[in-house]
């Protein structure tokens, strides 16, 4: 073979996505900054008007706070550009920044499909806890979120029950939502009790607080304390405001666009405020979309585009979106081809955390097949993107083309030998032909992912968290149980 | 004559408010009879504008522009008409419930009362149980509508509905309540009439309950 040495070379990797121009980066970003210094937006949290007004902000009429340009600008500076999280175990787990995508589910369906009985029914707490179980299990998948409102469980402390469910059946990082502070609190005394303490949960973060404050103008007393608590802690939020186009936002995307980032910064400064170099999370900015026959807020529309994840990346944030999911009603193939794609999209526009994978009918129901088919279709994204070509005297073999020339075949050769297990094969997919296929059964895509689904559930047993650990946990939520039936 | 009427229905269609305030007052002023102005040019209008939103020809923006022309045109004939006459679903008390900031639910469920005939009242966000009763006392609505998102602040709608009961007023109203973590049982537990899941079937069992 000969031995040669190439210099100059340019590989590319990967596919290059952008989707917004240097200018319209620094037009949207000037724009939100307009908003918050001319509009300004609410903040239902005193300690939060505390620190902004001690910080220079302009607070008027009871809480409305103009933030000046510079503030926002200091905490660009002061945010973590990147974010280490680890597993359960201490293991690094997800390395939060740049183009790295890392995928998860949604949180609080409050349907299910039932796995076994395929009818669709109000989730529980087995529902919660089989969701968790598949993602433990699923190779593709990297963190954890409850994918169920259990409908069981007392309703003032179904999120105590989802954050024990989720630390004790699976080893994966924890993305956690809490519509109340103290929920918040408790989750996170959870986690301390699995990492044995504060300290440690600060040097190997595996949980996540996701807020959704009311909207980009309105930041509720409950997101706004749950940002505080989490920053001061110095732990990771996601914060994302929640906004409609044509509602709470203009209708138009650059405008939502503006609006939103600026309800995004706003956060981001507070956060900063509350302590500095706290870890904070971008959602894709940009609004959700109605469907203005219907006013129904579609999961899967593809108008919003990834233009918030351009954005993001300028600021050198890490960033948090949604993919994996559908609008359609059941697992067909409408949900298919929504999840696919809005998973392709986010993965080359450099989304690092992509929720909401299994959601269906604009999130009300889950489901775990689409769960299964999402992991499948990561690995075919993974293989195609990671697909980088190399070229060498091994790889493209002119001395074996020239020996088996145009007569021979090269099925028998030792370079076929070598290589032949290098392609990626499906699970799900079938590639089998016709007769095979019907000799197999000739199931469909949605029969095969709910047979691995179940057997999953069968046999899938995560790895326990010790005893006491377990029970320092249950404690927490049996304790909030205990307050919620005293006051009830 | 006919063509104004039609000219009517066909302004209120395309939301044109001032142009069909003027029309009805220029039909008026002709001497036609109020009520035939009502039948022939606002209800036909509004009739046309749901055939098509349920068709999904006409976006919800467009029939809340739609809407607000009706009212204009109705302006000017409500002191012509009987009470019994003036046309209208129910008319359907409104509010997210006290401690809670969360409106857009709300407001979707308001906007699609509003297409669908529904005369509303939005007592907006944060709204205290003794707002309701005031309102209540005042407006006599037939439809009390809460919302609430969080699971701290859904026991408000339980609050809210005593305080109904205390004023002698629950008998006097329906009430509907929805939300996200709000179920049917829930609704039942505090004695709700009825849960309604989203905006859509918000309008169908706000209509059942005034049938």
């Amino acid at each position: 073979m000969m031995n040669t040495l190439h210099s100059q070379h340019s590989l590319y990797r990967s596919v290059v996505f952008r989707s917004l121009t240097d200018d319209q980066i620094a037009r949207l970003h000037e724009a939100s900054l307009e908003i918050m210094a001319r509009t300004g937006m609410r903040f239902y949290d005193q300690e939060a008007l505390d620190l902004f007004k001690k910080a220079g902000a302009d607070v008027s009429d009871g809480n409305l706070v103009r933030i000046p340009p510079h503030l926002v600008e200091w905490a660009l500076r002061t945010v973590p550009k990147s974010i280490t999280i680890y597993d359960r175990d201490g293991r690094r787990a997800m390395a939060l920044g740049g183009y790295r995508s890392y995928f998860g589910v949604g949180s609080d369906c409050k349907y299910i499909y039932g796995p076994y009985t395929g009818e669709r029914r109000q989730a529980v707490l087995d529902d919660v806890v089989n969701g968790v179980h598949l993602v433990d299990a699923l190779p593709n998948l990297d963190f954890v979120m409850s994918m169920f409102m259990p409908a069981d469980v007392p309703v003032e402390t179904y999120e105590r029950h989802q954050m024990e469910v989720m630390l004790r059946e699976s080893h994966k990082p924890i993305v956690f939502v809490g519509l109340e502070a103290a929920s918040t609190v408790d989750a996170v005394g959870m986690a301390m009790a699995v990492a044995g303490g504060l300290e440690s949960l600060q040097r190997y973060p595996f949980v996540i607080n996701y807020v959704n404050p009311t909207s980009a103008f309105k930041h509720d007393q409950e997101g706004v304390q749950r940002l505080l608590f989490a920053a001061e802690r110095n732990l990771p939020t996601i914060y994302v405001p929640v906004d409609y186009r044509g509602m709470t936002a203009p209708v138009t995307i650059a405008g939502a666009m503006a609006l939103s980032n600026a309800g995004q910064l706003a956060g981001l400064v507070l956060s900063q405020l509350k302590r500095e170099g706290s870890p904070f999370i971008w959602g894709a900015a940009g609004g959700s979309t109605l469907d203005m026959r219907s006013m129904v807020a579609s999961y899967a529309a593809p108008d919003r585009g990834l233009f918030g994840c351009d954005l993001a990346h300028h600021y050198g944030v890490p960033i948090f979106g949604t993919a994996g999911c559908s609008d359609a009603k059941v697992f067909d193939a409408q949900a298919a081809a929504e999840a696919a794609v809005s998973l392709f999209a986010n993965v080359v526009a450099g989304v690092n955390l992509i929720h909401d994978i299994g959601y269906l009918d604009c999130a009300t129901t889950g489901s775990l097949e689409l769960v299964v088919f999402c992991d499948e279709f990561i690995g075919w994204i993974r293989r195609y993107l990671q697909g980088q070509l190399e070229i060498s005297e091994e790889t493209l073999a002119l001395d074996l083309i020239h020996e088996v020339g145009p007569d021979g075949n090269f099925l028998e050769t030792g370079h076929t030998l070598r290589h032949c297990r290098e392609d990626w094969l499906p699970n799900l997919l079938d590639r089998r032909d016709y007769n095979n296929w019907v000799a197999a059964g000739a199931t469909t895509l949605q029969e095969r992912a709910n047979q691995r689904v179940r057997e999953i559930l069968e046999t899938h047993r995560p790895k326990p968290l010790p005893d006491e650990v377990q029970r320092q946990v249950k404690a927490i939520t049996q304790h909030a149980d205990a307050e919620a039936r005293r006051t009830a | 004559m006919a063509d104004i009427l039609q000219k009517i229905a066909s302004k209120l269609y395309q939301g044109e408010e001032e142009e069909v305030a003027e029309l009805v007052q220029q039909v008026l002023d002709q001497g036609m009879d109020p009520q035939e102005i009502l039948s022939g040019g606002l209800i036909a209008g509004m009739d046309e504008v749901g055939r098509d939103f349920k068709a999904g020809d006409l976006f919800v923006p467009e029939v809340l522009i739609a809407a607000r022309a009706m009212h204009a045109g109705m302006n000017v004939l409500r002191p012509l008409l009987a009470e019994s006459d003036v046309p209208t679903a129910g008319r359907y008390l409104i509010g997210t419930v006290k401690g809670d900031l969360h409106d857009i639910g709300k407001n979707l469920v308001k906007m699609m009362l509003e297409g669908a005939g529904f005369e509303t009242i939005d007592l907006g966000a944060d709204t205290k149980p003794d707002a309701f009763v005031d309102a209540v006392r005042e407006h006599q609505p037939k439809i009390v509508g809460m919302s609430a998102l969080l699971t701290t602040t859904m026991v408000n709608m339980k609050t809210t509905i005593e305080a109904l009961e205390e004023a002698g007023l629950r008998h006097t109203v329906k009430i509907m309540v929805g939300g996200a973590p709000v179920t049917e049982a829930f609704a039942e537990e505090i004695g709700a009439d009825a849960y309604a899941s989203d905006a859509a079937s918000a309008v169908e069992v706000a209509r059942s309950l005034v049938a």
